[in-house]
């Protein structure tokens, strides 16, 4: 079928079907077609770069809000008329060096997108393996429902939902109270920041590892367990190794949100166990400090960016492993 | 849509909202004058939501409106959410998102101190009010002060059966260990932490090694921190016994049927101020209304209704307390109330308060 | 654990399966399935798809326990032995390699998971990739490999450890017609060579014949005839089993003495086969015939080797290279058709569409079965 040939099919007249007998997603499809005939044809490169344009001026837009903050961090606010300073200097770096609050702050944050990306990882595998593999639709649809229902809830109507099962009088302490027990103060600290953690990204990390799992074949297990695997060996050598790279997209996704939460610790932590989020809020909205907030911005981005990258290169080592020299 | 110049056309609101001005006329001289600007449709408000909206609104904005006919809108953004957003248009001269805040007078002033403040020092009710609605140690009248409230100490009777506490040092009584609340900046809490932590409020903001000596103290106390809405759900939910919080908050919760009272220790407790203000960059004539409902909320009339709902003592002479409030500490109206409480020039506070929520923070979270 | 037979039990069998039955839902996979596998030898399962025969696979593997029956892998009962434990190697369908591992560590796999003397790995590990001719290709990965080299890895890692049993879930499908019969000889060559039991399922006749000792002909979750591959195409107990060896054309009429089909008042001569129940004079009866064993002449004559030939008209010709293949009409056996083929076409005159020739055949390449149960019948 040549280029011809179709052309002259287009252009021959004859009786046609009314156009109400194609599907309407045709219909669409053949107005575009018709409409991108106007486009000349010499300019048929632009076209991909067209199509990148929405998220090249999004990414555009990111970066220049980040040189704004750049600039910002590098000037120090006065106090006296509440304004950044004219030229340019370390202060706010050497102030967020020298303030215990950034060093407890990072450290919270750091370790707690350690730890609920290790925890959520754990409870995510059984259950995107459990999801993927059971053979009972009834089951399956019942794990989908519990992975999808926690995304139509918000992570603030969550994280108050825990402040009334886990408060003094929650549904908790209650049970606990009928057992003799308690109360115990379950809420506001940072342990309880990690649990509402964990339960907001423990959908996230099943859903990025749902797909890998997936494409885990059944008859690669079963090939480890003719090999003399046992599951938890052929867990540990074939299906983890095989899902790396939806291990890695998940742990990516909840790390740096856990990295850049801000509504866990500020509703669950009680005031007392803020991450690096809450401290920059603090800085723009309750000091008016501009500079020092842009600097921690920055910080934060740098770490964020750090983590990325950390687990993106494990992942290309895993990749080009799979591809490897040819 | 009632953007005509003065006097056209006579509109049966027009002529509502003159009646209405004539009656009220202490309240509202400048209405009378002949060369009043355009009306806009309506101005803008930022205000804190729950009980402090709701008085606003009944004391202040619907008459205001039923007066002007200008419609009156409440925004409920923080108040350190839109500040930022204030400075940001009037340093790129668009006009600002609000045409009067509601604000903290700590707050107001590091925008009064940045230069982003209407001057109110013509507004004609100023002249009557008490000394307290004017700033201290600032330039002209950027900010207007409309009420005092003070830091108490707030506590569930059930917890303290022998009494209310005394002092401010019961926040360390080991019994309440992961029971107490703070601000989470901190704030209202340094000079009663200054005094109690054996310090004078003379020496704020020069030497307060006792303000942070206790609070780190407190800190081993396991506090919780949060916001006034916090302190209310908190009481109510049995999480704390102690806190130091806005006298308004522990009456709210009180008022719902939660068990709490609340004192002010003897080492005193800071005592503050509310304000409005205008910020710059907005339509002369908008400018105008708005200064003329700050105007009108100085007034005896509003403050009364305004200020029952808070339960504070407004600036306005004469006004009478509510019922349950006569004679709280909490409430102070006299010379001598005022001198059993612990006031930081609210200058000073602007100028400090980035270091004390420092400190603060650095205690806290570390 | 060598798997030399211990002289003592040289008479027990590798496998030995007693009503083997499996359900999935309504559908009954696998019906008493009964046989046994002498060690040593080379089984092969034959069965379109649903027949059952990977479901047996299953069960020999341990990935899946039988509903009913016994089965015994070297006079054990297994039913309780989980697949790893068992002595099984096994090569998948889509081979199943390790995608994140080099060959060598593919084929060392089972012996880290048996918990082998690690000193001892390395040289095994060689001498078996030396075995499927991959040699200094263990450190590629399999996706570096191509396919018959990836089949070769995935032998090496089902043998490695000396299983008793190799099991072949029909690794050869996927491969073209070229690199299928190099691995079959391949297949044949290491089983010879190891002397591991092993068995394999398919679905394609040539492949259960050139690789095989023993032939199960499996259809519709239930074995129809266990033979060795000579027996099976000379004396196919089932006309299902004929059909799926190859043969073209069936017959239907009456089954006659002598033994003879009846067809449209013309009576055929034939041989009833061993293991099949003869057909009942009188009763409804199928005549099976290859169609190579076909032989065409001209019309009116009983072509060379015949023993019976009917006229018949020629609606098709088609060219296969070394041969020709012939649709045929048979007119005067009411309209049923019948394939020939001529194997040496250069010999004999070319016969057109709408030619009438003579299709003859010996009485010994027609084969009657009995067709009034109507069961196990081709489509």
């Amino acid at each position: 079928m040549s280029d011809a040939d179709g052309r002259s099919a287009r252009g021959r007249a004859g009786p046609r079907p009314p156009l109400a007998a194609y599907p309407l997603g045709w219909r669409v499809l053949d107005a575009l077609e018709a409409a991108a005939e106007l486009w000349p044809r010499r300019w048929g490169g632009a076209v991909k770069w067209l199509m990148l344009l929405p998220a090249l001026a999004l990414v555009g837009l990111l970066l220049w809000g980040l040189g704004v903050m750049a600039d910002a961090s590098l000037r120090a606010m006065d106090f006296r008329t509440y304004r950044l300073a004219e030229e340019w200097s370390a202060a706010n770096f050497a102030k967020a060096w020298g303030s215990a609050a950034f060093w407890a702050t990072a450290r919270r944050s750091l370790v707690a997108a350690v730890a609920v990306t290790a925890i959520c990882l754990a409870l995510a595998l059984p259950y995107a393996y459990a999801m993927t593999r059971t053979r009972r639709p009834g089951l399956r649809r019942l794990l989908l429902i519990g992975l999808f229902l926690p995304f139509f809830i918000g992570q603030v109507v969550r994280a108050y939902g825990w402040l009334i099962l886990l408060g003094q009088q929650g549904m908790v302490n209650q049970a606990l109270g009928a057992a003799g027990l308690g109360p115990y103060r379950l809420l506001f600290e940072y342990p309880t920041v990690i649990f509402g953690l964990v339960q907001y990204m423990l959908p996230f990390a099943a859903l990025m590892l749902a797909p890998a799992l997936a494409a885990v074949p059944e008859e690669v297990e079963r090939a480890a367990a003719s090999c003399g695997a046992s599951w938890p060996r052929t867990l540990w050598h074939v299906v983890i190794p095989m899902a790396r790279p939806g291990l890695i997209a998940a742990a990516l996704v909840v790390s740096t949100l856990t990295l850049t939460d801000f509504a866990m610790p500020a509703i669950m932590g009680g005031g007392g166990s803020d991450f690096l989020a809450n401290l920059v809020y603090d800085q723009f909205f309750r000091t008016s400090d501009a500079g020092l907030g842009s600097a921690i911005t920055l910080i934060l981005t740098f770490l964020g960016t750090t983590v990325a990258a950390v687990l993106l290169t494990m992942a290309g080592i895993a990749a080009q492993g799979g591809r490897g020299r040819r | 849509m009632n953007r005509f110049p003065n006097g056209l056309p006579l509109t049966r609101r027009r002529l509502m909202a003159g009646a209405a001005a004539l009656t009220g006329a202490t309240a509202m001289p400048g209405l009378l004058r002949a060369q009043e600007p355009g009306k806009p449709a309506e101005i803008i408000v930022r205000a804190w939501g729950g009980v402090w909206v709701d008085s606003l609104k009944r004391g202040v904005s619907d008459p205001f409106t039923a007066m002007t006919g200008i419609a009156v809108r409440h925004d409920l953004t923080e108040d350190n959410e839109i500040k930022p957003r204030i400075w940001a248009a009037v340093d790129q001269g668009r006009v600002p998102p609000i045409h009067i805040n509601w604000d903290t007078t700590a707050n107001a002033t590091s925008s009064a101190l940045r230069g982003v403040c209407e001057d109110l020092s013509d507004l004609e009710n100023l002249g009557g009010v008490l000394p307290l609605a004017r700033p201290i140690g600032l330039d002209g009248v950027p900010i207007v002060n409309t009420y005092a409230y003070v830091y108490v100490l707030a506590y569930r009777p059930e917890a303290f059966p022998d009494g209310a506490p005394t002092s401010w040092q019961v926040l360390l009584d080991p019994r309440f260990r992961g029971r107490v609340a703070l601000y989470n900046d901190g704030i209202g809490f340094h000079p009663a932490a200054q005094i109690a932590g054996g310090g004078t409020l003379a020496d704020i903001p020069g030497n307060m090694d006792a303000c942070w000596q206790f609070i780190t103290r407190l800190k081993e106390q396991r506090p919780l921190l949060g916001e006034d809405p916090d302190f209310t759900a908190w009481f109510q939910n049995g999480e704390i016994d102690v806190a130091c919080t806005i006298s308004s908050n522990a009456r709210e919760a009180k008022m719902n049927g939660v068990n709490v009272a609340w004192t002010v220790p003897v080492e005193g407790a800071k005592v503050d101020t509310d304000g409005l203000w205008v910020p710059r960059g907005l339509p002369a004539n908008e400018t105008y209304w708005a200064k003329q409902y700050i105007n009108f909320a100085l007034s005896r009339e509003a403050q009364q209704v305004w200020l029952d709902g808070l339960g504070l003592p407004g600036v306005a002479p004469g006004l009478t307390p509510p019922a349950d409030l006569v004679g709280d500490p909490s409430y102070p109206t006299s010379e001598a109330d005022f001198a059993r409480l612990l006031l930081v020039p609210p200058r000073i506070q602007a100028e400090h308060s980035a270091e004390w929520f420092a400190r603060f923070k650095d205690i806290m979270q570390g | 654990m060598p798997a030399a037979a211990h002289p003592a039990a040289a008479d027990i069998p590798a496998v030995e399966a007693r009503g083997l039955a499996r359900r999935y839902g309504d559908a009954q996979a696998l019906r008493a399935a009964s046989f046994t596998v002498a060690k040593g030898r080379f089984l092969t399962v034959l069965g379109p798809s649903g027949s059952g025969k990977s479901t047996l696979l299953r069960l020999i593997a341990g990935f899946e326990r039988a509903d009913a029956g016994d089965l015994r892998l070297f006079g054990r009962p297994v039913e309780a032995v989980p697949p790893h434990r068992r002595s099984v190697g096994m090569v998948f369908q889509r081979l199943a390699l390790f995608p994140h591992m080099t060959a060598a560590d593919n084929v060392a796999f089972p012996l880290r998971m048996r918990r082998w003397d690690a000193r001892d790995i390395p040289a095994r590990v060689e001498r078996f990739l030396a075995l499927v001719r991959l040699e200094g290709l263990g450190r590629r990965r399999p996706d570096e490999l191509s396919g018959g080299q990836q089949q070769r890895v995935a032998i090496a890692r089902a043998l490695v450890f000396e299983p008793q049993l190799l099991l072949l879930d029909e690794p050869l499908a996927s491969l073209d017609a070229k690199l299928r019969e190099e691995m079959q000889l391949e297949f044949r060559r290491i089983q010879r060579e190891l002397g591991v039991t092993t068995i394999n399922v398919t679905h394609d006749q040539r492949e259960a014949l050139v690789m095989s000792d023993q032939v199960i002909v499996m259809e519709g979750g239930r074995i129809l005839q266990d033979a060795a591959p000579e027996t099976l195409w000379r004396e196919p107990a089932h006309p299902f089993v004929a059909g799926f060896l190859g043969v073209g054309t069936f017959l239907e009429g009456v089954a006659a003495d002598g033994p003879a089909l009846d067809v449209a008042g013309r009576r055929l001569p034939g041989r009833t086969t061993a293991g099949a129940p003869a057909p009942r004079p009188g009763h409804p009866a199928q005549g099976a015939l290859r169609a190579e064993r076909v032989t065409l002449g001209p019309a009116g004559t009983l072509p060379p080797g015949s023993d019976a030939a009917v006229e018949a008209v020629v609606e098709d010709a088609i060219f296969e290279g070394d041969r020709i293949l012939y649709e045929l009409r048979l007119p005067g056996l009411g309209g049923a058709r019948l394939r020939a083929i001529d194997a040496d076409p250069g010999a004999r005159a070319r016969h057109a569409p709408g030619d009438r020739v003579a299709a003859g055949w010996a009485r010994g390449d027609f084969l009657l079965f009995d067709a009034s149960d109507r069961t196990g019948r081709l489509p």
